[in-house]
């Protein structure tokens, strides 16, 4: 594939350079040469309690390996509702598994941007995974400071609200997922 | 200023502590945190791996890796030494037949380099267990006490001082590998916590006890 260009040379601090969602991905599926999968995505609101969002792979569920080019298993498109901007603290648990291969030094970064602007950035070390283990992670981060006019523009242009994850194993790329989210009023009422 | 207390003082201003929560498969460490998370300790499973979980309290954001304790795996915790603030070794209080293990298992992390800095906390966990052991006679089968004596007095001390932590109690030890776990225990801030996560007594106090443990070493540099 030669779509993604020299992959193997992106380093953390590039992407942590960055300043918009990239324009696509950075390394292809063969990249995660360790079997890293997703099993499940949870969100929290934490004053609450509420689950705001819960998706998780059924137990018996064995997916095909992804093709070149469709890049659908990396991709997710929220819309979590105009509410979702108000909520204070946010609990975000992501439940992952990897292949029978010990996993040195796994890193992620993700950035979320709302245009250019840099909402939120993590940088987590998993450092050590366990082979054949199946790990969780919850993070606890205050939602960003809105102004009125940001978040107005946030719920105007549904989907200009942007993530990047990017995996580093020992500061190489295996994998690159986006997202994209919107925040429709909740009774559609905001459509136009 | 030396490298150590500018890492110190970075960890300081994040207010950030890295807990390590180890001890025998089916302790209960994943119910502990759960339960002081307030989230449903019905359906938990056994951990195949790690759960990294984020706990505040009293200001600081703790970040609590709890690893699975099979036997299979416990090869691999040393791979989760590195940076550790505080260690909780939990205990299954009713299960008689393994306490020479947990012993065992405990005294290997005791003697590890990594880990020599970092505050101890057993939790003698699921106390409401009639019959379990209370925390006296776990904290004399870990060897943590000689065990016709009390809790020493360094340890007691350790235990109450919140503010004016003695330097070289965390820093300045440095017992032999082959020291058995008593004499490594005499050089260590550390607490046993009788509790059950089931009821949830005991749990708050002890995640208060190393907290403040470890912000008073942390806070000692200035
Ligand atoms: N009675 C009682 N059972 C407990 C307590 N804590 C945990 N358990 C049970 O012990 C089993 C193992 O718990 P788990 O948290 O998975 O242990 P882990 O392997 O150390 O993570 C589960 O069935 C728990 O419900 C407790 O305080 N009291
Ligand atoms: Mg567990």
């Amino acid at each position: 594939m030669g779509d993604y260009g020299d992959w193997r040379a992106i380093t953390p601090d590039e992407v942590l350079g960055y300043n918009e969602a990239t324009q696509g991905y950075l390394c292809p599926h063969s990249a995660n040469v360790y079997g890293i999968e997703f099993i499940e995505f949870k969100i929290r609101d934490l004053d609450s309690g509420a689950v705001l969002f819960n998706m998780r792979k059924p137990d018996d569920l064995v997916l095909p390996p992804p093709v070149e080019g469709d890049n659908s298993g990396r991709f997710v498109s929220y819309d979590f509702g105009a509410a979702f901007l108000r909520y204070k603290t946010i609990g975000t648990a992501l439940t992952f598994s990897v292949g029978p291969e010990p996993v040195p030094n796994f890193r992620m970064i993700e950035r979320h941007y709302f245009g250019d602007k840099l909402l939120k950035s993590f940088d987590f070390n998993f450092g050590f995974c366990i082979p054949n283990s199946t790990n969780s992670w919850e993070v606890i981060y205050e939602m960003p400071q809105l102004t009125p006019d940001e978040e107005a523009a946030m719920i105007a242009a549904p989907y200009h609200t942007k993530s990047d994850s990017f995996y580093f194993v020992n500061g190489e790329l295996i994998m690159h997922n986006k997202a994209e989210y919107g925040f429709s009023a909740p009774d559609g009422a905001s459509e136009d | 200023m030396g490298l150590l207390s500018i890492i110190k003082q970075v960890k300081m201003q994040e207010k950030e502590m890295r807990i390590l929560i180890l001890g025998l498969d089916n302790a209960g460490k994943t119910t502990v945190v759960k339960k002081i998370k307030g989230e449903a300790i019905d359906t938990i499973e056994p951990t195949l791996g790690f759960n990294i979980e984020t706990l505040t309290h009293d200001g600081f954001t703790l970040n609590v890796w709890d690893v699975g304790g099979q036997k299979t795996i416990r090869s691999y915790w040393r791979n989760y030494f590195e940076a550790t603030d505080g260690l909780i070794w939990v205990v299954d209080s009713a299960d008689a037949l393994r306490l020479d293990t947990t012993r065992a298992e405990l005294a290997a992390l005791l003697a590890e380099e990594r880990l020599f800095g970092a505050s101890l906390l057993v939790l003698a966990n699921k106390q409401d267990i009639a019959g379990a052991a209370d925390a006296d006679a776990i904290a004399a089968a870990l060897g943590l006490v000689h065990s016709t004596a009390q809790p020493d007095a360094d340890a007691l001390a350790a235990a109450d001082a919140e503010s004016d932590a003695e330097p070289a109690a965390a820093s300045s030890s440095s017992p032999a590998p082959s020291t058995g776990p008593t004499q490594v225990a005499a050089k260590r801030h550390w607490h046993i916590q009788p509790c059950s996560a089931h009821t949830g007594d005991g749990l708050l106090e002890g995640i208060d006890w190393i907290v403040k443990d470890i912000a008073s070493r942390i806070y000692m540099f200035d």
